[in-house]
């Protein structure tokens, strides 16, 4: 079977709408998705000596552009204006728990989402923009951090590496940003329904 | 005092844990034993994987976008005349 040659020429017209496509869900503004898209083709470029025609040309530039979305984040989350990671040891869940018996701060406990809204709702397009709304309120680190983790599906250890950080600052900022979220959908989605 | 059985801060972050990692036997009946208690980790415990879920599908969502015109010519520049 023939290798594949790469065809740089075609890139944009092939794959440049797709890309820019899983640019823009993974980042917040238009700009940085373009970014994203340019380093990806300008590395596939200096690259294409490796390019080995095994994979086809398509996942081959969707693999360096999901390592520039991890670059991205990893600049991100040691840019000075994103405060340090929360040491587990500052209870930074004090806002949803309370600090002495661990029990659910009153009027924070998980509401009923099962009333208008079952499995399917989570499929609306609706929805769906509303939790892109929420996910853009997070801080950048828990940001970074839902990305990697609930769209790029990297492991918990593959996440420490990229951000630098410890096994227990992450579990602690994915419980906080899930429970940011959380009341965040139940304001904005499941609220409007619930508590009429 | 805070004992493991009523502490839902903690049975929430296990219940985190344990989507990534299988959790130590221990934690899993500690886990287990305030689940049968706790109504509203019972409802977190549904609800922290739908979520997941939904946060997947909205990054797969369908979208229009295309790259700006400009944008892409003056990619296109650079992809046609390489080094």
């Amino acid at each position: 079977m023939a290798l594949l040659v790469p065809e740089p020429a075609q890139w944009l017209a092939r794959y440049g709408d797709e890309l820019y496509r899983y640019a823009l869900s993974r980042v917040a503004s238009a700009e940085e998705a373009q970014e994203l898209v340019q380093d990806t083709l300008c590395s596939a470029l200096d690259a294409l000596a490796s390019f080995r025609g095994e994979a086809s040309e398509r996942t081959w530039l969707f693999v360096i552009l999901r390592r520039k979305v991890v670059d991205f984040y990893r600049r991100q989350a040691r840019s000075p204006f994103v405060p340090l990671p929360v040491l587990p040891e500052q209870d930074p869940e004090a806002e949803f728990f309370q600090p002495a018996t661990g029990h659910w701060q009153p009027g924070q406990g998980p509401a009923d989402w099962a009333a208008p809204s079952d499995e399917d709702a989570l499929e609306q397009q609706e929805f769906q923009a509303v939790l892109r709304s929420c996910q853009q309120r997070l801080s950048p680190q828990h940001g970074a951090v839902f990305v990697l983790r609930f769209a790029e599906e990297l492991s918990a250890e593959e996440i420490c590496a990229a951000l630098q950080l410890t096994a227990a600052n992450y579990w602690v900022i994915v419980h906080r940003l899930k429970l940011h979220l959380r009341r965040c959908l139940e304001k904005n989605w499941f609220g409007s329904t619930l508590r009429s | 005092m805070r004992t493991f059985i009523s502490d839902c801060q903690r049975a929430t972050l296990l219940i985190e844990r344990r989507a990534d990692q299988q959790l130590p036997l221990a934690e899993r009946m500690q886990l287990w034993a305030h689940l049968r208690l706790c109504a509203y980790c019972r409802r977190y415990a549904v609800q922290s994987p739908a979520l997941a879920r939904a946060a997947r599908l909205a990054a797969q969502a369908p979208s229009t976008a295309q790259l700006p015109p400009d944008f892409a010519a003056q990619l296109q520049r650079r992809l046609d005349e390489p080094g």
